[in-house]
């Protein structure tokens, strides 16, 4: 029985076998469990509050419980967005103009395994959205979550996101974003995946109109069993767009950690500029990171790079740190963060900087003082 | 008092032989040079005092401060004054300059029993430091070494040498891809500490950075050993005749 797969996957049965091959036993296991409906009306205690309460976006928050909207959490009274709901339960969050969201979605854990789905799409019709998304929960019974997505950026419009996945060891999501960049329109995508049972990140992006750009960029810093599958599928379809991929992973233990970003330039797609690069880091030789970098290239004029590593710290900055009197654990640790750090450093909004640093140095695989 | 003693030092980099029998005795307030062709082992004797991985002394002796310094992890070297300018400074993205240097700085003074600089005490050594190398306080921000131009490391490193206060500071070709003016502020940021407890070795090639810093002693190092000392007339005679020099001489004493 394919039953998670022929769900979350997309495509043929080829395609679909081939997009989840790092992670179909995974899968397989999250297949043997009973998962009950997910109790949307759950109470969500006091210190996951505390967690996505940021001073900085009250007003403009809608949070979700196990994937249902909690009203009593949210206030979207300052947002400039107009939310709607269909009957199939699909939300969709409307920006005209400037405006400005903090989506959490809390799992929240009850007796028996749960799951829930849940759809936000969101349209920028004109001028520029902040999106912010922050996934986490609590530890207990397993939750699978699934949130699909569809970003409608209009003609030139513009939207950034930031992504913080901090889930528990108990929680896995499955998360899919179909993106549609028009003319003269820019995406910006920035993510931290840590923590959780498993997580997989989709973002299928479509350069639509001409002049369209998209910069997605993210880390995963993985321990224990974590196991985060991330795939950035970018099409090129009109002439002079641009896509500037960036990823750094970090993976200890026995974590596992997959990268695969693939760019194609349609035929006709003249004047396009790819760019894909993946830095990585296995700190145990029982870690894994897979990186795959596809380039499909059908247009003649384009330039295109692309680079993918997987290696150990670098021994000569190691040495340079220690011979300054910086302990070999710590000058491990400021390597690890530095090099993921380096995600980060074109976010836009410089406020969102703190939290992701902050998740970072919560779930950054940390070296030991031997003598400590 | 003497502060560094290397006794018949022989060192494997790689499974060759680089030091062959190296000794040189280094006291307190002394400003020594080592000069050598390319290849005679100047920078394995850098590496080797600052204790990187990979460089294994198979025989001889190091004593630091009354220390075999040959003990101890190179954190902790640093921690005992020892301090390498290097002749590549490594360029390390994402790492903060000024996080770098407090925690470099707050490490060593917590392994030698000192309290910790907080913020504000910190940015005022900074600042003092920044302004006698002439570097602008933006070098602060950004990560460390990453982008720097040849020159802006350099004087990185003898601005980290100025904050860090070592007893013992080895540069190692320090004005090798610096200009005149370049040059003379790193001399003037390595003179301004000459103090009578602290010890200078100047690894370099050419005679032109011992016009601004005047060596108490010159030490030849061809093959992986010390060929020939003196004062620093030695500089100027090499500078004259070239290495080669030193060589035919060696072979007329063995005759």
């Amino acid at each position: 029985m394919d039953g998670l797969l022929d769900e979350f996957g997309s495509g043929d049965a080829q395609a679909r076998a081939e997009s989840w091959r790092y992670s179909r036993q995974a899968l397989r296991a999250l297949e043997q469990q009973e998962f009950k409906g997910a109790d949307g009306k759950a109470t969500v205690p006091r210190e996951l509050i505390e967690r996505f309460d940021w001073p900085q976006t009250r007003g403009h928050r809608l949070v979700f419980v196990n994937g249902v909207l909690d009203a009593a959490l949210s206030d979207a009274s300052t947002s400039g967005a107009i939310l709607e709901t269909a009957a199939d339960g699909a939300h969709t969050l409307r920006f005209a103009g400037k405006g400005a969201m903090h989506l959490v979605f809390a799992n929240v854990a009850t007796a028996t395994p749960a799951r829930w789905n849940a759809a936000v799409h969101v349209r920028v019709d004109s001028g520029k959205a902040f999106l912010v998304e922050q996934h986490v929960g609590t530890q207990g019974a397993d939750v699978l979550g699934a949130l699909a997505s569809q970003f409608t950026i209009a003609d030139g419009a513009n939207l950034q996101t930031a992504t913080l996945g901090d889930l528990p060891g108990s929680a896995s999501l499955v998360r899919r974003v179909e993106a549609t960049i028009g003319a003269g329109s820019a995406f910006g995508a920035t993510h931290a995946l840590c923590g959780g049972r498993f997580q997989r990140f989709d973002i299928d992006a479509q350069l639509a109109g001409a002049r369209a750009q998209i910069a997605a960029r993210g880390v995963f810093a993985l321990r224990g069993r974590e196991h985060v599958d991330v795939h950035l599928d970018v099409r090129h379809a009109a002439r002079d767009t641009a896509s500037d991929v960036l990823w750094r992973g970090v993976a200890d233990g026995r974590a596992r950690g997959i990268l695969h970003g693939a760019i194609a330039v349609a035929p006709g797609a003249d004047g396009a500029d790819a760019r894909l690069q993946t830095k990585n880091l296995l700190l145990s030789p029982h870690a894994e990171i897979d990186a795959q970098p596809v380039l499909e290239i059908y247009a003649d004029e384009v330039k295109a790079s692309h680079g993918a590593t997987v290696g150990q710290l670098d021994e000569r900055a190691l040495f340079y740190l220690r011979s300054r009197g910086v302990p070999l654990a710590a000058a491990r640790n400021l390597l690890i963060a530095g090099f993921c750090r380096e995600a980060f450093a074109r976010i836009e909004a410089t406020d969102l900087r703190g939290p992701f640093e902050a998740l970072l140095d919560a779930h950054l695989p940390q070296q030991q003082q031997a003598s400590e | 008092m003497t502060m560094l003693k290397i006794e018949n030092l022989h060192v494997r980099v790689a499974g060759k032989e680089i030091l062959k029998g190296l000794s040189l005795e280094v006291k307190s307030g002394e400003v020594h040079a080592i000069m050598g062709p390319n290849g005679a082992g100047k920078s394995t004797l850098g590496y080797v005092l600052a204790g990187r991985d990979g460089y294994e002394a198979t025989q001889g002796r190091i004593e630091y401060d009354g220390r075999n310094l040959l003990d101890l992890e190179p954190e902790a070297r640093a921690a005992a004054g020892m301090f390498l300018a290097f002749q590549y400074p490594v360029e390390i993205p994402g790492v903060n300059n000024t996080y770098f240097l407090k925690a470099a700085l707050n490490a060593q003074r917590k392994a030698r029993g000192e309290s910790e600089l907080d913020s504000m005490q910190f940015l005022k050594l900074v600042r003092e430091k920044l302004a006698v190398l002439h570097l602008k306080e933006d070098l602060l921000n950004r990560a460390v070494n990453a982008g720097f131009s040849g020159g802006e490391k350099k004087r990185n490193e003898i601005f980290q040498m100025a904050l860090l206060e070592p007893k013992l500071a080895i540069l190692d070709e320090t004005d090798s891809g610096l200009d005149i003016d370049a040059l003379k502020m790193v001399a003037d940021g390595v003179n301004a500490m000459r103090a009578p407890d602290r010890a200078f070795l100047v690894i370099t090639h050419y005679q032109r950075l011992l016009d601004y810093i005047v060596p108490d002693f010159v030490h030849v190092l061809a093959d992986g050993r010390i060929v020939e000392s003196g004062d620093a007339s030695l500089a100027l005679r090499l500078e004259e005749h070239g290495y080669a020099w030193i060589a035919q001489r060696k072979l007329a004493g063995a005759a």
